[in-house]
């Protein structure tokens, strides 16, 4: 069979415009399955019919559309219609004002937006200084209250009578200085109260001697401490005394360097 | 000024596939698309086949309703949408013509229309619009065949009994008239 000589006998034209009797009809879809140029030659035709058709079309009356949907009303699927993204374009009027009104309120939520997040910052910014701030106070507060303890302590050692107390006033030419000591002769406990001591150099530190039978005894660095400094325990103690030395103490007195000294009486 | 319309234009064009699948799931906007965009290519060829504008209109939303109500047996491998649209115009504008009514009317209106053409009156003039504008281009031996085939819907057989033609000289100068149809439209 010649296929494209088919194809010119008018056939697909007489089968697309339904013009084809039921025996042709058959023939045609038979051999459209096995000839693919038989189906580009329906599809051909069918394309410029379509064409033509939508060049030459007429407007319908509107009212028919409007009555076509009132009568098939019930027969539509809304689940089908929220799939749709397309809108009839006689519906554009609103849509319009709906676009505007949302660039109007975007416009307008980006503007809160930004006088909130300065808003936040300002108050994020007042919040870490008030942290840093209570932090700061309650170190303050505990040390305070470490002090106020300390100083207590120091209370209750200087009014308890197991404790001696020995005044250790300082020598000639540094008579400006006093220190004191309080010494639980049978604990051999021994405290510190520095009254009047000027502050050392950075490589000095004043050093507690206890004179044990004629000879020094170390007693301890006196470090800067709130109150009643604890020192080592001493036993048997004629006297006390406290001199310069370096920084760290030394295992002997510098006695050119004794700034006080006291005895203990009885 | 903010134009929603161009999106929305791109929005609403469907590949024919696609328009075909929420058809036949009933959506409404699917088939709005359908009326709004072949409603005047099919009422043109009813135009054609009935003659007269407001029986066409009428035609046309029965036709639609059909469309709408036989979707589902519509079946993309034997053609184009559009081409099984519009044998359904024709068939029912044919069935249209072929009733009692359209035929005691039809007797009235060439009363009526030979009293407008007297008076001068400008009617809508068939053989201006649509594919019988085309097929006016063909010589009458060819227009009288398709008319008879295609606008009124006979068969070769009855064609062939009413001009008193041999069934195969209808048949070739059928097919002869359709070759020549297709030269216009398909260029």
């Amino acid at each position: 069979m010649n296929i494209q000589a088919y194809i010119e006998s008018g056939i697909i034209e007489s089968y697309v415009l339904g013009m084809a009797d039921d025996q042709e009809r058959a023939e045609l879809e038979q051999l459209s399955r096995k000839h693919p140029e038989i189906r580009a030659a329906i599809e051909a035709f069918e394309l410029s019919l379509e064409q033509t058709a939508l060049q030459n079309a007429m407007p319908p009356a509107p009212s028919i559309k409007k009555d076509l949907f009132v009568q098939l009303e019930s027969e539509f699927n809304p689940a089908t219609e929220a799939k749709l993204v397309s809108m009839p374009t006689a519906q554009t009027g609103w849509l319009r004002y709906v676009a505007a009104a949302s660039v109007i309120l975007l416009v307008v939520s980006a503007a809160t937006n930004v006088y909130f997040y300065k808003q936040f910052r300002e108050a994020s910014n007042q919040y870490q200084a008030l942290l840093v701030e209570k932090t700061s106070l309650l170190a303050q507060n505990e040390a305070l209250q470490t002090k106020g303890l300390d100083l207590y302590n120091g209370m209750l050692i200087m009014s308890d009578p197991a404790f001696t107390k020995i005044s250790m006033p300082g020598i000639k030419t540094e008579e400006n200085k006093l220190a004191t000591v309080f010494w639980d002769k049978k604990k051999n406990e021994v405290y510190l109260l520095a009254n009047r001591l000027p502050q050392t150099s950075k490589d000095t530190q004043y050093q507690l001697w206890a004179i044990v039978e004629g000879k020094p005894v170390d007693a301890g660095m006196i470090d800067t401490c709130s109150g009643l400094c604890k020192m080592k325990n001493i036993s048997n103690a004629s006297a006390f005394a406290i001199t310069l030395e370096k920084r760290g103490g030394s295992p002997t007195p510098n006695l050119n360097q004794l700034q006080v000294i006291g005895n203990v009486n009885g | 000024m903010y134009k929603p319309n161009l999106l929305l234009e791109v929005a609403t064009k469907y590949s024919e596939s696609e328009l075909v699948r929420l058809l036949q799931k009933r959506g409404e906007q699917a088939f709005s698309y359908l009326y709004d965009n072949y409603s005047g290519a099919l009422l043109s060829i009813i135009f054609n086949i009935v003659k007269d504008e407001e029986l066409a209109n009428d035609v046309l939303q029965e036709v639609f309703v059909k469309i709408w109500r036989q979707a589902e047996s519509y079946d993309s491998s034997k053609g184009r949408l559009f081409t099984w649209m519009l044998n359904i115009a024709r068939n029912a504008s044919i069935d249209t013509i072929r009733s009692k009514s359209y035929q005691n009317s039809q007797k009235n209106r060439e009363l009526s229309e030979n009293v407008y053409s007297a008076a001068g009156v400008e009617q809508l003039q068939v053989d201006q619009i649509g594919l019988r504008k085309i097929v006016h281009q063909l010589k009458e031996e060819y227009r009288v065949l398709i008319d008879l085939s295609y606008f009124q819907g006979f068969t070769q057989d009855e064609i062939s009994k009413m001009l008193d033609i041999p069934l195969g000289t209808v048949k070739t100068r059928l097919r002869t008239a359709l070759i020549q149809l297709r030269g216009i439209i398909q260029p």
